[in-house]
């Protein structure tokens, strides 16, 4: 590496001494409008400069006979040889698909031309036309191969990022860069307003992020002055209503009365319904917990740039209320944001970026037994919201988890306060022509304060959230994390021809968190306004926590860079992780990509096609890590609990072994090809991309593995290891068409189609021929319904199939189940064929993964009005139905109306009974598909006439409306078929996901 | 100019290629203890010991209830015929080897070992006084949970003496259960000599203890004469006697009492939840035995598990003062406390509803206050009581030397205590009547099962018991997979 380095200082040679002459210009568009910040450069060299506000450059030149190259994003670059001339005009021509657009990727940047490797972006005009709450909403069907799930549709709620898959059996989230900064994972904190493009590296080119890679990333940058010379101040903002966009059928109380007694009946018992004439409709639950509830953001940005000087300054406030509890499902975000960039010196930049963002969220429980929704969908119709003397209703006979849901968000008290700085200062020195050395520290910081206020509450007899006594449990957390990156660029041409970049690096991190939890009991006035420890009564037998983590991280990587005459392409890089996750030994771990490109449409011998503009083939390969799973997993710590009761009552603590350790623990490896084509037709009008890749991951990381009992995993604190086993395939088919053309005069169009497809397989768990299981179906019902089993896709569901329902005792005789069936009771496949139906006959039912994303978007502007569209689907995932609590008084989905009631009555729902039956067994009854199409947004604008703002001294007022998710064609019963609780396991278990809201949104965009 | 900048930005560079990267990422977890650096002082094994305790709570509710429900004392109840379906196929003797109650007996089991195996791993690592005292208790806690374990599965895998890893489990086979008895022989008589006749805190191991429990392993194992010589030296030694009142016995106010020669601790001082039952500090059976939707005087409400069924009520004897004990016949209560007329007693049927409630372990009034109250009861378990100790004591005798006076000396000391008059019987008859009196004194404690077991009664007793598969439970089939698939199943299961 030295020896390197001292090379690269011999390389400065010095500068030779010509006459010069000066150049002149006015640069413009094809409209003739005046175009600053356009990049002018005599070729081969770093002399250049770029236009003013008002277009125009001027450039000292020795050498008459060299060529001015005009380059500006979202045109065409333009040559031009100087000879005589001592003015230079120039119209640029607009670029619908630029090759010469810049293109990140990590550590550097390309051109869309020499890219070697499978990178999607998405600009800052696709993003802002969405609304989007989060950043994850801008993925969505936007960019081929990235699958985003909702983990909820609460405020602030979580969405998953999955690219190209399911990876891992522990952490598949990708990795975030925001302006060159390791974001973390907290994807609410980011403004999507704020940013400029969003950059996914798909496929092994994410090698050079190493052991950090291997599931993608995304690198998000925001907006700096860059590209605007003169001022601009814009304002921007929109309001909006959200509601439901979907709910469960269930049944009215009429229904549900008649269906119950008959239960009851069929189970021995007498009927609970005596006067179901009076019933009614009764109570629609969900219609009670849902509701409308507001949205809006605002956001100022201010920004421009001097010759020395780029700045963007910008702040910003987001509000969004829950459709389910209101106020109590809360989250209120500010954004202030700083962006300098400033030459120095003539050789050294500095950029430096400040992000300051404080957030305010309330939650409510979700999708868990006895959540909000979950208790929507079981409490019976019959019950009212009050009683007589105007107090909740206690929900009896309806099992200890079913609460009155109203009841539920009247006493869920909580909230989260979060600051968080990010930030980072850079310097650039360019040594000598081609070469310059960067070193930048960033940095992360947040608080992180909750409170949590359970009051003294009784929901009714024996529930489990009643609580005799109120309680607080506070915790502040804060977490700080700084990486400081060196890295030395060289790049030039030799010949005219031969283009040749490298990049050195190393990057040192280091993440650190500590915490302290406090609790405290009996709050005066058992109200939330005095939970706080310091007036809590009662601290008997609570103890106080506390938790710390420390993970480092020291890393080397390079990458060379070779192109001749941009059209045969190649790119090496290699990348060297340690990391203090794992042990001593297991510590260090190398990575790389190899890729290459051929521009076959720049060969001589490929015929000249008037239609046909680019042709690009690029191959890669390349290894990559994964190292996401809790540090020291290799040592046993004493952090189990130990406590136990002597003396009648008194507590005694002690100390145990917690998590059991896993010396061996490692990184997964992911290996990836890709093989990939880029296609433009008619001037960049339709461009083309495609892609075929096999992604294999080795020696998954399987955090918590289940473990013998004998080990005492079972014991109070204890875990499973953290451990390597396994291999999992991806491999798929990513195709994407735009399309981008004035069709008509004045009438622009624009459109993208984009189609994934990728199979999931367990090739092998370990040596032997095990399976992992995890999940859970009902209360004390089957357990290990998701699992990592060979042969299977990750996660798949494994449960009983059933082939309908049997009409009579002569059906049941003949079959597995004589002796343990009724008429009306499911019929499960014996398949093995043994006369028994038992554990031998579960098999693969569904895969939480789908096989093929859909994404399509339109765009039309016609003279001052724009419209667009985007549609996404997901087709090949399953859901399980796990949102019905079974017992014998809870309201029942509407299909129940169809149930079995007697011989040729239904072959697909089986009889109510309260008696025992099997038809609670985990089976494909229980399994539902979770294919689905939704319009995820319309919008309308219309952009006011510019004689009518010049008045008001404004460059652009724009005012637009827009609908958000309008509506999912689905047969999914459940609220959200795009929901994903985001483990790689059971991760479509449904339990009463929180919908995504319909939201109707008012907004303008204000330029001055 | 322009080398002073260059050198300024190769520092950094320069400092971490000069290979400080390792010192760096060798970074120790704070505030932790690693497991292989502790029992440096008494307090380490005190510390160790306390968390080996741990698990008895766990271990204690689990065992009680679901051998409670496995005999013919009680139906498993709940709120309907799904409700914790491993206690209703245990019930009906369906029970398969996917259940998870039986999962939660073997994995809290081994747990309890693995804490015990870690401190004999560390035995001899530092010397202090009472240590031997320290090694007695684990010894007695060890040879608990292999115990229930050997009751309730047979053949076990044994580790011994040290943790078990992470993958370990495969290399041990399973042993035959007169190993693992003998092993338990050998704990409990190293901890008879060594513990303390009087606990330095209630709830710890104590020499009767251990001296009953030895007596008991042996009476399993129908090694008369031992077990006699056993449970006679824990009554002539004299420590303990019947607790007077036996209407009272039950009480959380009459925990360890004078009858009580080791007794499971629970508290109601700390919170628990359904997500982690073995971490409750109170007596999960309390609120799962407890009335449903019960609004009255006395008792609190709960989930009407393991209800009595008419049977063992009409095995009492009139004049029994233990029926009132351990019956709550829910009607006549009623029709006692039949509350004000706009707030009268009311509760709501479960599954399986008989009428009666064990009311040994209900909840009560005023016991439980942090969430969730139904798992959060504070009562004891009495786990081995003087009366049984006598009766085991009886027991043992007829069935084995023939001392039959002495044998229903200890009966008749039993049944005074009932308020019952003595009998005189001897030989077979006399058997018959340990047997009966050893039901209703003990009934909703969790003997009844495998003592119809042990003595060959279980076929006649209880519906649907087979011979040769239901004398011991099926290991959990996840179990045997997550061990290496190395153990045979049960026969017949």
């Amino acid at each position: 590496m030295r020896k390197i380095l001292l090379f690269c200082f011999l390389l400065m040679c010095p500068f030779g001494l010509f006459a010069q002459t000066v150049i002149k210009g006015k640069v413009t568009d094809d409209t003739g409008e005046e175009l600053p910040g356009v990049n002018v450069v005599v070729k081969g060299t770093s002399n250049g400069t770029v236009t003013d506000i008002f277009g125009d450059y001027s450039l000292e030149v020795s050498d008459p006979s060299a060529t001015l190259v005009f380059s500006f994003v979202g045109f065409v670059s333009q040559e031009i040889v100087i000879g005589s001339q001592s003015v230079v005009d120039v119209q640029l021509v607009t670029d619908v698909v630029s090759l010469q657009e810049v293109v990140v990727v990590g550590y550097g940047t390309t051109t869309e031309k020499e890219l070697t490797a499978s990178v999607s972006t998405i600009k800052s005009e696709d993003i802002t036309k969405l609304n989007p709450s989060r950043i994850e909403n801008v993925l969505q069907g936007q960019i081929s191969g990235v699958q985003i799930t909702s983990g909820s549709g609460s405020p602030g709620g979580g969405q998953n990022i999955r690219i190209r898959g399911i990876n891992s059996n522990g952490d598949n989230r990708p990795l975030i860069i925001l302006d060159g900064v390791r974001y973390g994972d907290d994807l609410s904190t980011i403004d999507p307003n704020n940013i400029e493009s969003i950059t996914v590296l798909k496929d092994a080119s994410a090698a050079i992020y190493g052991v950090l890679g291997a599931n993608g990333v995304v690198i998000v940058t925001t907006k700096s002055g860059k590209s605007t010379f003169k001022p601009e101040l814009s304002f921007s903002g929109f309001y909006g209503i959200q509601e439901t966009e979907r709910t469960i059928n269930l049944l009215n109380a009429t229904e549900y009365a008649l269906l119950t007694n008959e239960a009851f009946a069929a189970g021995g018992q007498s009927p609970i319904f005596t006067d179901i004439a009076s019933l009614g409709e009764g109570t629609d639950w969900q219609d009670e917990v849902f509701e409308t509830a507001p949205i809006q953001n605002y956001s100022l940005n201010y920004r421009g740039s001097t010759e020395s000087t780029d700045y963007s300054a910008g702040v910003s406030y987001f509000s969004q209320e829950g459709i389910v509890g209101g106020s109590k499902s809360e989250f209120d975000r500010v954004n202030v944001n700083l962006n300098v960039g400033h030459q120095l010196f003539e050789k050294l930049k500095m950029r430096t970026n400040m992000n300051y963002i404080s957030i305010n969220r309330k939650t409510l429980t979700e999708n868990v037994l006895g959540s909000v929704l979950f208790n929507a969908i079981n409490i019976a119709p019959t019950e009212a919201i009050f009683d007589a003397d105007g107090n909740f209703t206690t929900a009896d006979n309806l099992g200890i988890e079913i609460i009155n849901p109203l009841a539920q968000i009247a006493n869920t008290f909580n909230d989260t306060q979060t600051q968080r700085l990010t930030g980072l200062v850079g310097l650039t020195y360019e040594i000598i022509e081609g070469l310059e050395v960067e070193s930048s520290l960033n940095f992360n910081y947040a608080d992180v304060f909750t409170r949590g206020f359970q009051p003294e509450i009784s929901f009714g007899d024996s529930k489990v959230f009643n609580s005799e006594v109120s309680r607080v449990d506070q915790s502040q957390q804060n977490f700080i994390s700084y990486n400081i990156d060196n890295i030395v660029r060289y790049s030039r041409t030799f010949d005219e021809v031969h283009d040749v970049s490298f990049t050195l690096g190393n990057s040192i991190y280091k993440t650190r968190g500590q915490s302290l939890f406090v609790s405290g009991r009996d709050i005066p006035n058992n109200t939330f306004d005095f939970a706080d420890v310091r007036l809590a009564n009662d601290f008997d037998e609570i103890r106080p926590g506390s938790s710390s983590f420390d993970v480092r991280q020291f890393s080397y990587f390079g990458r060379v860079e070779y192109n001749y005459e941009s059209k045969y392409l190649f790119s090496g890089l290699i990348r060297s992780d340690e990391t203090s996750i794992f042990a001593p030994g297991n510590q260090q771990g190398t990575f790389f990509s190899l890729s290459g490109g051929w521009v076959f449409s720049d060969e001589s011998f490929f015929p000249s096609l008037d239609f046909f503009d680019f042709g690009k083939l690029r191959v890669s390969y390349g290894e990559l890590g994964n190292d996401r799973v809790d540090a020291f997993g290799y040592i046993s710590q004493l952090d189990g609990e130990a406590e136990t009761v002597f003396d009648g009552d008194d507590l005694v603590f002690g100390r145990a072994i917690g998590r059991l350790p896993n010396p061996e623990l490692q990184w997964e490896t992911t290996k990836q090809f890709d093989v990939g084509l880029d296609l433009d037709f008619f001037e960049g009008k339709i461009g083309i991309v495609a892609d075929y890749y096999v992604k294999t991951t080795e020696d998954l990381l399987i955090p918590s593995a289940p473990a013998s009992g004998l080990t005492g995993i079972a014991a109070p604190g204890g875990r499973g290891p953290s451990i390597n086993a396994g291999e999992v395939r991806n491999k798929g088919f990513e195709f994407s068409i735009s399309y981008n053309d004035e069709v008509l005069k004045d009438l622009r169009v624009s459109a993208n189609f984009n189609y994934a497809r990728n199979d999931n397989e367990t090739l092998q768990v370990n040596d032997e021929d095990l399976f992992l299981a995890f999940g859970s179906f009902g209360v004390g019902g089957d357990d290990d319904i998701s699992r990592f089993q060979k042969g299977i896709p990750i996660g798949g569901y494994w449960g009983y199939t059933t082939n309908g329902i049997f009409q009579s005792a002569e059906e049941i005789a003949s079959s597995a189940q004589a002796g343990s069936a009724q008429p009306g009771d499911i019929r499960f496949v014996d398949l093995n064929d043994d006369g028994i139906i038992d554990d031998e006959d579960r098999s693969f039912i569904g895969s939480p993964i789908p096989e093929n994303i859909f994404g399509f978007t339109l765009g039309l502007n016609y003279k001052n009005f724009d419209f667009s569209t985007l549609w996404e689907a997901q087709t090949g995932h399953s859901f399980v139905r796990n949102y019905e609590r079974t017992l014998p008084r809870v309201n029942r989905r509407d299909d129940a109306i169809e149930r079995w009631t007697g011989p040729g009555t239904s072959n697909s729902f089986p009889r109510l009974t309260t008696g025992a039956s099997n038809n609670n067994l985990f089976s494909d009854f229980f399994v539902e598909d979770g294919d689905y199409l939704r319009i995820r947004n319309i919008q309308l604008g219309y952009t006011l006439p510019t004689n009518v703002i010049e008045k008001i001294g404004a460059s652009k007022i724009r005012i637009y409306t827009s609908v958000n998710n309008v509506f999912t064609f689905t047969d999914y019963e459940g609220f959200d078929p795009s929901a994903n609780n985001g483990g790689p396991i059971n991760g479509t278990n449904d339990q009463g996901f929180y919908p995504q809201a319909r939201t109707y949104i008012f907004g303008f965009n204000l330029t001055f | 100019m322009k080398n002073l900048y260059t050198y300024l930005f190769l520092i950094p560079v320069l400092l971490i290629l000069s290979g400080c990267a390792d010192e760096y990422l060798d970074e120790p977890p704070e505030y932790s203890i690693d497991s292989e650096n502790f029992f440096n002082s008494e307090d380490d094994y005190d510390q160790a010991l306390i968390a080996a305790y741990d698990l008895l709570a766990a271990v204690g509710y689990v065992t009680t209830i679901t051998s409670e429900i496995a005999s013919d004392n009680v139906e498993a109840g709940g709120e309907s015929a799904t409700d914790v379906i491993a206690w209703q196929e245990i019930n009906t003797m369906a029970h398969t080897p996917v259940n998870d109650q039986l999962r939660n007996i073997w994995n809290w089991n081994y747990a309890g070992i693995n804490r015990c195996n870690y401190i004999f791993e560390f035995q001899d690592k530092t010397d202090f006084e009472g240590r031997t005292q320290v090694l007695a208790e684990t010894a007695f806690l060890r040879a608990y949970y292999y115990f229930q374990l050997v009751k309730f599965f047979g053949d076990l895998p044994m580790p011994l003496d040290k943790r078990v890893l992470f993958g370990e489990a495969s290399e041990l086979p399973r042993l035959p259960k007169a190993e693992v008895y003998t092993q338990i022989e050998t704990d409990l008589t190293f901890a008879a000599a060594n513990l303390n006749p009087i606990a330095s805190q209630a709830g710890r191991a104590t020499r009767g203890a251990a001296l009953a429990l030895l007596g008991k392993v042996h009476l399993y194992q129908d090694e008369f004469d031992d077990a006699a010589t056993q449970l006679q030296t824990v009554i002539n030694e004299g420590q303990y006697d019947l607790f007077g009142d036996i209407t009272s016995l039950f009480l959380d106010q009459n925990e360890n009492n004078i009858e009580s020669v080791f007794e499971i601790q629970y508290s109601n001082a700390q919170g628990a939840s359904f997500e982690c039952l073995q971490c409750s500090e109170g007596n999960v059976m309390i609120g799962f035995s407890g009335i449903r939707g019960y609004s009255g005087p006395v008792y609190a409400s709960g989930f009407s598990f393991n209800v009595p069924r008419q049977e063992l009520v009409d095995d009492f004897e009139a004049g029994d003062l233990r029926f009132g004990a351990t019956i709550l016949d829910i009607d006549e209560w009623i029709i006692a406390n039949p509350g004000p007329d706009d707030d009268p007693t009311t509760f709501v049927e479960g599954f399986d509803h008989t009428g009666y409630f064990n009311n040994k372990y209900l909840p009560r009034q005023g016991e439980a206050d942090q969430p969730d109250v139904n798992l959060t009861y504070p009562n004891n378990i009495r786990q081995i009581r003087y009366a049984d100790v006598l009766l085991m004591a009886a027991e043992a005798l007829n069935r084995g030397s023939g001392d039959d006076a002495q044998a229903l000396a200890y009966v008749n000391q039993v049944r005074a205590r009932a308020g019952l008059s003595t009998i005189t019987v001897s030989g077979n008859e006399l058997t018959q009547a340990i047997y009966q009196e050893r039901r209703v004194e003990l009934a909703g404690e969790g003997h009844r099962f495998f003592d119809l077991v042990r003595t060959g009664n279980a076929a006649a007793e209880i519906d649907g018991f087979q011979v040769g598969k239901h004398e011991v439970f099926p290991i959990p089939l996840i179990e045997i997979q997550l061990g290496g698939d190395v153990w045979p199943q049960n026969a017949n299961y």
